[in-house]
């Protein structure tokens, strides 16, 4: 797995030039609770038909950074996008609360601060 | 000005055997737009893998996330644990994780299959299939000692061996399975209702597979090459005579005819991993906590299953990341619908093989 950290503000473009739509597969977005009510916000990538081949780009952002939306780029990020807004209470471009949890849920349950 | 109707599919729906709700914007019979909504059952796994429970338990509870592939979960989580352990576990553990694996995928592919027979109306083909994935579901009892959800899988290895009497019975499962799905392979290319009556009906082209990031059967069916299988090598598939199936038109016929051959690979494996079992243990002990990211992805039933785990070297580990197959489809399903009849759509469904259990953990 090899890790490339980025910025929210260079993260598009990061993404953009590196992704070949035929060449690497976008496996999922994560996040990751840290301290100082911050997280670590991951976009997995892996290359096809290569051995174990797993490229991480991350950034380290607070809750109340927006993260920029890749979906136009990658139309499949659109349900992982929204999945880690109501997972980490977080905002991404575009991408609205509620595909798992009901407005009487517990929110933000990965967060580590959750309510 | 075009007149348009909105319809729903689900969240409980008569071909649907979970809670997953398509809202069809139509104009006339056609399909225009989709809505999707996949979070009716979340059960917060994520959260309880790092507040509840010691990461030596949590191989059980992520077999609790699926019943049809509850293998592959805690296989996922296992050999992500092992990675960040160290220490490797021994040749005979690795073919009989192999062997439950594409067990599992064979009676999940028989059940897709009958539920395709199911929605074209061919009611006495889904009851055959699902009397012969019996036969499957026999031999996982014997192995493991359980139907569904097995705790087969620990950290270091197995928790059963096998006999010479669980092999036999095996070998003569596997063979009864292989003539019955010879049958199918007949009704599927031959019989209207499930041959003809689907081909051009719910295809993804190979562009769209790649734009859309399609895996598992839906990709393979439009001539995507990819397996997870293929692209690892924690597991020694390429011993035992894995070989990737893949069609190209990318209809439901294609994803039937894809599964169908799967069906035969994976018993090919089995027989080869019951015929030449390597001699040793079937466990290794590894010391210590985790400590560190890992990420491990292997070829579930639907598709890829990936699993990013992180500890910090005590019991409780910081995060444990679960992307499913069906949630990493579910927006190339609703791009698929687009432009297809309403009349189509349970069959167009049930050929995605949805698993909501997975989608929503």
């Amino acid at each position: 797995m090899k890790k490339i950290k980025v910025s929210l503000e260079s993260v598009r473009e990061e993404i953009e030039s590196f992704y070949d739509y035929k060449k690497w597969h976008f496996l999922t977005l994560n996040g990751l609770a840290l301290a100082d009510n911050r997280m670590e916000v991951q976009w997995i990538f892996s290359k096809y038909e290569a051995l174990d081949e797993v490229v991480v780009y991350y950034a380290e952002i607070e809750y109340t950074d927006i993260i920029p939306s890749i979906a136009d780029m990658i139309p499949s990020a659109i349900i992982s996008q929204r999945e880690i807004v109501d997972m980490f209470g977080v905002k991404v471009d575009g991408s609205e609360k509620g595909l798992y949890l009901d407005e009487d849920s517990i929110q933000r349950p990965l967060s580590g601060c959750a309510i | 000005m075009k007149k348009t109707i909105n319809i729903p599919l689900g969240s409980q729906h008569i071909s649907l055997l979970e809670p997953v709700r398509f809202k069809f914007e139509c104009e006339n019979e056609k399909i225009i737009s989709v809505d999707s909504d996949v979070g009716f059952v979340h059960r917060g796994i994520e959260r309880a893998c790092t507040t509840k429970f010691k990461f030596d338990a949590i191989g059980y509870v992520v077999a609790r996330v699926c019943g049809l592939c509850a293998i592959t979960h805690s296989l996922s989580y296992t050999a992500a644990v092992e990675k960040l352990l160290g220490g490797e576990i021994t040749k005979k553990a690795k073919y009989l994780r192999i062997l439950l694996l594409e067990l599992d995928r064979i009676h999940s592919h028989m059940l897709c299959l009958s539920h395709t027979c199911e929605n074209a109306g061919f009611e006495a083909m889904f009851m055959r299939i699902m009397g012969d994935r019996e036969l499957v579901m026999e031999i996982q009892e014997l192995l493991t000692g359980n139907r569904v959800q097995f705790d087969y899988i620990n950290i270091g290895g197995v928790n059963r061996d096998i006999n010479s009497e669980v092999a036999k019975k095996i070998i003569e499962n596997l063979y009864e399975v292989k003539q019955r799905v010879l049958g199918y392979m007949d009704e599927f290319t031959n019989n209207w209702s499930l041959s003809l009556k689907f081909k051009g009906i719910g295809a993804l082209s190979l562009d769209d597979a790649y734009s859309f990031n399609a895996i598992g059967p839906l990709a393979r069916a439009s001539g995507l090459n990819i397996d997870v299988r293929n692209e690892i090598d924690y597991l020694p598939f390429n011993e035992i005579g894995f070989k990737m199936q893949t069609q190209f038109e990318g209809d439901i016929n294609a994803r039937n005819i894809v599964r169908l051959n799967e069906i035969f690979n994976s018993i090919l494996m089995c027989e080869n991993i019951v015929n030449g079992l390597p001699e040793g243990e079937i466990f290794t002990k590894l010391k210590g906590k985790p400590n560190g990211e890992a990420i491990v992805r292997f070829e579930a039933p639907r598709g890829e299953l990936m699993y990013y785990v992180k500890g910090n070297g005590s019991a409780m580990l910081e995060r444990v990341r679960i992307k499913t197959p069906t949630f990493a489809c579910i927006p190339a399903f609703t791009h698929i619908f687009v432009g297809e009849n309403y009349a189509d759509a349970p069959a167009i469904l049930a050929s995605f093989d949805p698993c909501l259990s997975c989608t929503a953990k």
